[in-house]
């Protein structure tokens, strides 16, 4: 970590957001195809400038950007826009499905942890005997097989081979008085059958760099004095491993979990596409399938403030993981 | 490092990666039947089942050995043209940034910072489905435009993230002991850069170089799955993205362009990760 002020910080941060934002603005109208020659159809010269000015396509780059970001700020997330001009607010999309990606990327995080840290404890602990490069080989080759593989395997024959599961789909976990009216699957049950493909073939690269991470820093932590100091008072293996040693080793774990969070969106977009998961990552795909750039700029720009929220977590909490981290800042 | 030093499991990995790229520079040239000739007495063949197709063929009879020995050049050329052009881009700014620390530091960091706030996978799609777009939609995009706005992409991908090894490691020797020498001695920082700055950040590019490759085939294929990757052509990714809906009819033909492309990308990482290990140690023993 460098040393540099949280106001510093923090106007780095922001900066990220406004650059990628603008970054995006650029780049759309950037665009080989005029925008409004996407989205403006009407043959009537009036109603068609019209229509342009009404979507802030006759202003230069940085006044579109500017104009953007103001009604971004105040909560105004763009529109799909589709000829005629009918217009529909970005917001409603995000509202149905940022949660549902969110909820694939907390389960995710949470199977990824549940597996990584006793594994990276173990393998850790048993440096250099066969226990240990079982365990580090067999997770290399995992971390190295892309999501979208295990994807299609596990979708084939868990899915469709064996039946254990469905093999594409979404339900939601509380059922709507929509959903019992249309009969459709909701319901915990079968909400954790839909998603345990997704989940497992997300998770698996994950468990094994974050195994890989955990192990590192628990070797150095091995190493320290208080480590030896708990062992000579007579305390069991297991209870060290777990109180003494495994705090002090998690940071680098926890920091790269929360920055893995805006990764995991770019691995959820291909993951909810193969499962055909209404999250944000499907939403997306389709948005630029179907040529929606203002809808892209209001994903982006979500993403980008993930990114930064992240961030900004991660360096108020490392303190509070291990204390030593924020003197070494001072 | 010699192969003879490396474990088995790196060797397999070299073994595999020189076969691939003997497939990449002589796939043409292998009597194989034609992967766009569809073999109408033969359709669905399982693994091994027939002498005239190895592999098997997918429910519409397309050879899969073929198709995937031809679908290496395609799949390799993008990712290694996109990670060399890259890495000498982003590398050149991250060390030059860095070696002049400042307000060009920052600039350039921030810029890095804005393009990995974006993921990878977004950020490859946004940019190939923004540059490679047509007045008309119904007029399909020329393939040859496809595959530049491809690689142009991938290389704003791989940028970043080799830049910021760059920078890493060009901060760290910058203070070394005979970089602070030759600047008191009056050496140009040109000079200084290509002869002392260089060849010791090098070692940490290629490492990182090859877990880009992995990436980058990662994103590649990513991309054809998602419908806008190389359409007409055989690259690795296309070939999934064409048998996924063969699935229930001929398992296999998803098999094998999988298990290829994973290959590659274990074997590529590997290889990266052995040149890494081997940096640490070195820097382990100064």
């Amino acid at each position: 970590m460098k040393s540099t002020a949280p106001l510093q910080r923090l106007v780095q941060l922001l900066l990220v957001v406004v650059g990628s934002t603008f970054f995006v603005s650029i780049l759309i109208r950037l665009l080989p195809v005029g925008l409004e020659d996407i989205y403006v159809v009407n043959p009537d010269p009036v109603g068609r400038a019209k229509e342009i000015s009404d979507l802030g396509l006759d202003l230069n780059p940085f006044a579109f950007y500017f104009r953007w970001l103001s009604g971004f700020f105040r909560g105004d997330f763009g529109s799909y826009v589709y000829p005629g001009p009918t217009l529909e607010p970005v917001s409603e999309h995000i509202t149905r499905t940022l949660p549902v990606t969110l909820q694939l990327i907390v389960y995710v995080q949470i199977v990824a942890l549940a597996f990584a840290i006793p594994l990276g404890l173990v393998s850790a602990y048993k440096v250099g005997t066969r226990v240990d490069r079982v365990i580090s080989n067999g997770l290399f080759i995992f971390s190295s097989v892309p999501s979208f593989v295990i994807a299609l395997l596990l979708a084939f024959y868990i899915g469709v081979q064996l039946g254990w599961v469905p093999p594409l789909g979404y339900a939601p976990p509380f059922c709507s008085a929509e959903d019992i009216d249309s009969a459709t699957a909701c319901g915990f049950g079968e909400h954790f059958k839909l998603m345990v493909l997704p989940v497992v073939s997300l998770s698996i690269p994950l468990i094994a760099s974050y195994t890989r991470l955990l192990r590192t820093d628990v070797i150095a932590t091995l190493r320290e004095d208080f480590v030896t100091m708990a062992a000579s008072k007579g305390l069991s293996n297991r209870r060290i491993l777990w109180t003494h040693v495994f705090r002090p080793s998690s940071i680098t774990l926890f920091t790269s979990a929360a920055l893995n969070m805006g990764a995991l969106v770019g691995g959820a977009l291909v993951i909810e596409t193969i499962f055909s998961i209404p999250g944000i990552g499907f939403e997306i795909a389709l948005a630029i399938g179907s040529r929606q750039y203002f809808a892209l700029q209001a994903y982006i720009a979500i993403i980008a403030f993930g990114y930064v929220f992240f961030n900004v977590l991660v360096d108020l909490t490392v303190g509070l993981i291990d204390p030593r981290a924020k003197e070494r800042r001072k | 490092m010699k192969f003879k030093q490396m474990g088995i499991f790196s060797k397999a990995c070299v073994v595999w990666l020189g076969l691939v790229m003997f497939f990449v520079v002589f796939g043409q040239f292998i009597p194989l039947p034609k992967p766009t000739d569809f073999d109408i007495e033969a359709m669905g063949v399982g693994l091994f089942d027939s002498w005239k197709h190895p592999l098997g063929t997918d429910s519409n009879g397309y050879d899969l050995l073929s198709n995937a020995i031809l679908g290496a050049r395609p799949s390799m050329l993008i990712s290694l043209v996109s990670v060399f052009i890259g890495g000498i881009i982003g590398s050149t700014l991250g060390i030059i940034a860095a070696y002049k620390r400042g307000k060009l530091d920052y600039i350039v960091n921030t810029v890095f910072n804005i393009v990995l706030s974006i993921p990878n996978l977004v950020l490859g799609l946004a940019l190939v489905a923004v540059l490679a777009t047509n007045p008309d939609p119904n007029i399909e995009v020329p393939t040859s435009r496809r595959v530049f706005v491809i690689v142009l992409s991938l290389t704003i991908v791989i940028v970043p993230i080799l830049g910021r090894i760059a920078r890493g490691a060009t901060l760290s020797w910058s203070n070394r002991e005979f970089v602070v020498a030759a600047r008191s001695m009056g050496m140009k920082d040109s000079k200084i850069i290509i002869k002392h700055i260089v060849p010791n950040v090098l070692p940490a590019i290629y490492a990182v170089g090859f877990l880009a490759i992995g990436v980058v085939i990662v994103v590649e294929g990513s991309l054809s799955l998602l419908g806008v990757g190389i359409v007409d052509g055989v690259s690795w990714g296309s070939m999934i993205a064409r048998v996924r809906g063969d699935l229930e009819f001929a398992p296999h033909s998803m098999l094998v362009p999988v298990t290829i492309l994973a290959l590659t990308v274990i074997a590529c990482n590997q290889l990266g990760d052995v040149l890494r290990s081997r940096l640490d140690s070195r820097e382990g023993r100064l």
